[in-house]
């Protein structure tokens, strides 16, 4: 119990962190009025960044485009549901789709799939309308997983080396070689993936291979599966806006690439989300009083949650061993 | 040639041998020249790079002989045995005796400092000005040693990896870590803290490749002083060495979640 009340006290304690970093707070802790305009995502923001000027990054010493610092999440309600969507309940408001193609904002998924799809949204079991009476898969996010691209989605510093982009969180990292190596067999299947970076210009590219195929990209059941290649490209836009937009390649479940996009926040660069895109409205001004407002601290979440986690399954919810997509 | 050239060639020669090479020799045993690592920008040795340790601390400390699945290894602990106080030797033996279920470890939790250093698996450091990031592979576990004058914040906080605050002594990066949680062991061996466990960590270059990692264990409720373990790091020397993933808790509740007489849900 103290244990517990203790945990309580840390997450308060590194909220002033959270609420600079990662202008979302943690999944499903947002509340939202049904009379919330809806929040602007993909769509918005690929119609905003087609009109900016063309901006020239800063370099590293290494030449190559300096990227590094402190960046937002994507905002909004926290990934929690990626298509375009009016109110669903208070912690799903009504939002613009992830996607910015196809123009629709639809996930372009195979007849089979969307199948799949309908089947994992109608057994969400969170009194959505719509759902069947049968409850199928947790939400990979509830165990504490890291997937790619939801890492991506979320808060993080950047930090650049030679022949590296280390991407570091409040709870894991990525490390992204820029060196020219080739792509690890892919037989092998991670959580993360693994990331093979490059530099096109002022773009850093990254493709992730080696895929589990296990993960969500958002907690309604929106798949991937182990055959899917992701491209990501990352681009400052101004001195404060960093342009994320990943590209998702899979011909056995989706009839064509599709991409989502939105724009992260320099950390401590004021209040809002970068160019009134994501729904960061609560975003401070760096506290610059407390010296120990930039610093991470740990948050140990699967530590925690073995509770919550029991409470999940004895609710008949199932482990998403990913899809398999018929020959 | 003159023939007292050639003896001066010989006696040079013998001399060259008479005084390096027993130096060379004792040298790597013992008192060989401090390296001088390279630098980062900011002018701080520069340890960075993907290390590993070679050795079977992860299953226990002090020098054991093999088992099933556990091969024999010298202990890491100076001096040989951990001195615990009288009842603390009577718990580290029941956990011994039950490992196989207390062991932290097997619930994927993770593994505290320095236990983490020592498991079979990677880690990469990454310097910056304010901070010194470790990246290990076990869980994708990212710490954070600040240098940026921040003294470890006021508890009470108890925290499975504690908090990390580092300063450079000559070519040393020295950690001090405080504010652990009592659920964390050294080792597969039933070694153990409490939640007063002051671990002081030296990462010391020794060659491009090698690093001495030192670590002071205290902790006054549990052992009657401090002690102290030390080893080898390596750097990995393979051309594309990375770190990969080792997601233990993925896989445990991937085994557990659908057999219906789990005890992994099991409040205790």
């Amino acid at each position: 119990m103290s244990r517990r009340v203790l945990a309580v006290g840390m997450v308060l304690t590194i909220v002033g962190w959270v609420l600079i970093l990662a202008p979302e707070p943690v999944a499903g802790q947002a509340f939202w009025a049904k009379d919330t305009p809806k929040l602007p995502m993909a769509k918005t923001w690929a119609a905003q960044k087609a009109k900016l000027p063309r901006y020239t990054p800063p370099r590293t010493p290494d030449g190559v485009p300096d990227l590094q610092g402190a960046w937002s999440g994507a905002g909004g309600d926290n990934n929690s549901y990626l298509e375009d969507h009016e109110f669903v309940d208070v912690t799903t408001p009504a939002q613009e789709s992830f996607v910015s193609d196809p123009p629709d904002g639809r996930v372009p998924y195979t007849p089979w799939a969307l199948e799949r799809r309908k089947e994992m949204l109608a057994g969400l079991g969170r009194g959505w309308p719509g759902e069947s009476a049968e409850r199928l898969y947790a939400s990979p996010g509830s165990y504490c997983l890291n997937v790619a691209p939801v890492f991506s989605f979320d808060a993080q510093e950047i930090i650049q080396k030679p022949g590296y982009v280390i991407m570091v969180s409040d709870d894991t990292y990525r490390v992204i070689p820029t060196d020219g190596r080739p792509a690890i067999s892919q037989n092998a299947k991670f959580w993360m993936g693994t990331s093979r970076g490059r530099w096109e210009g002022d773009t850093l590219v990254v493709e992730v291979t080696s895929l589990n195929g296990k993960g969500w990209f958002d907690s309604t059941g929106q798949f991937y599966s182990e055959n899917t290649r992701m491209v990501e490209r990352w681009r400052l836009v101004d001195a404060n806006t960093l342009d994320y937009e990943v590209t998702v390649h899979d011909p056995t479940i989706y009839t064509r690439p599709w991409t989502m996009t939105f724009p992260k926040r320099r950390a401590g660069t004021g209040p809002g989300g970068p160019r009134g895109v994501s729904a960061a409205s609560s975003l401070p001004a760096l506290a610059t009083k407390d010296p120990y407002a930039i610093e991470l601290w740990e948050t140990a979440c699967f530590e925690g949650n073995t509770e919550s986690l029991a409470g999940i399954r004895s609710l008949g919810y199932k482990f998403f061993n990913g899809v398999t997509p018929p020959k | 040639m003159a023939r007292w050239a050639v003896a001066l060639i010989f006696v040079v020669g013998f001399a060259a041998i008479g005084i390096f090479t027993p130096t060379a020799v004792l040298g790597q045993a013992t008192t060989s020249k401090p390296y001088t690592p390279p630098r980062t920008p900011d002018g701080h040795p520069d340890l960075q790079g993907v290390w590993q340790v070679l050795n079977t601390a992860a299953w226990d400390l002090e020098d054991h002989n093999a088992r099933l699945g556990v091969p024999a290894g010298r202990g890491v602990v100076e001096g040989g045995v951990i001195p615990y106080q009288p009842a603390a030797l009577a718990k580290k033996r029941e956990n011994f005796d039950k490992r196989a279920t207390l062991d932290p470890e097997s619930k994927c939790y993770l593994p505290g400092i320095p236990r983490i250093t020592y498991m079979p698996y990677p880690f990469q450091i990454v310097q910056q000005a304010d901070k010194v990031s470790i990246l290990y592979e076990y869980l994708h576990t990212i710490r954070y040693i600040y240098m940026n004058g921040n003294p470890h914040p006021k508890g009470p906080i108890e925290w499975w990896m504690g908090d990390s605050r580092g300063r450079w002594e000559g070519n040393t990066l020295v950690v001090d870590v405080i504010h652990f949680n009592d659920l964390t062991w050294f080792d597969r061996a039933g070694n153990f803290h409490s939640s007063a466990l002051h671990v002081i960590e030296r990462y010391t270059p020794t060659g491009p490749d090698h690093m001495l990692y030192e670590a002071t264990i205290e902790d006054p409720s549990v052992f009657t002083r401090p002690w102290k373990i030390s080893m080898p790091l390596y750097r990995r020397q393979e051309r594309d060495a990375e770190l990969l993933e080792y997601q233990c808790h993925a896989y445990l509740l991937e085994q557990e979640w659908n057999n219906p007489s789990s005890t992994l849900f099991e409040q205790p």
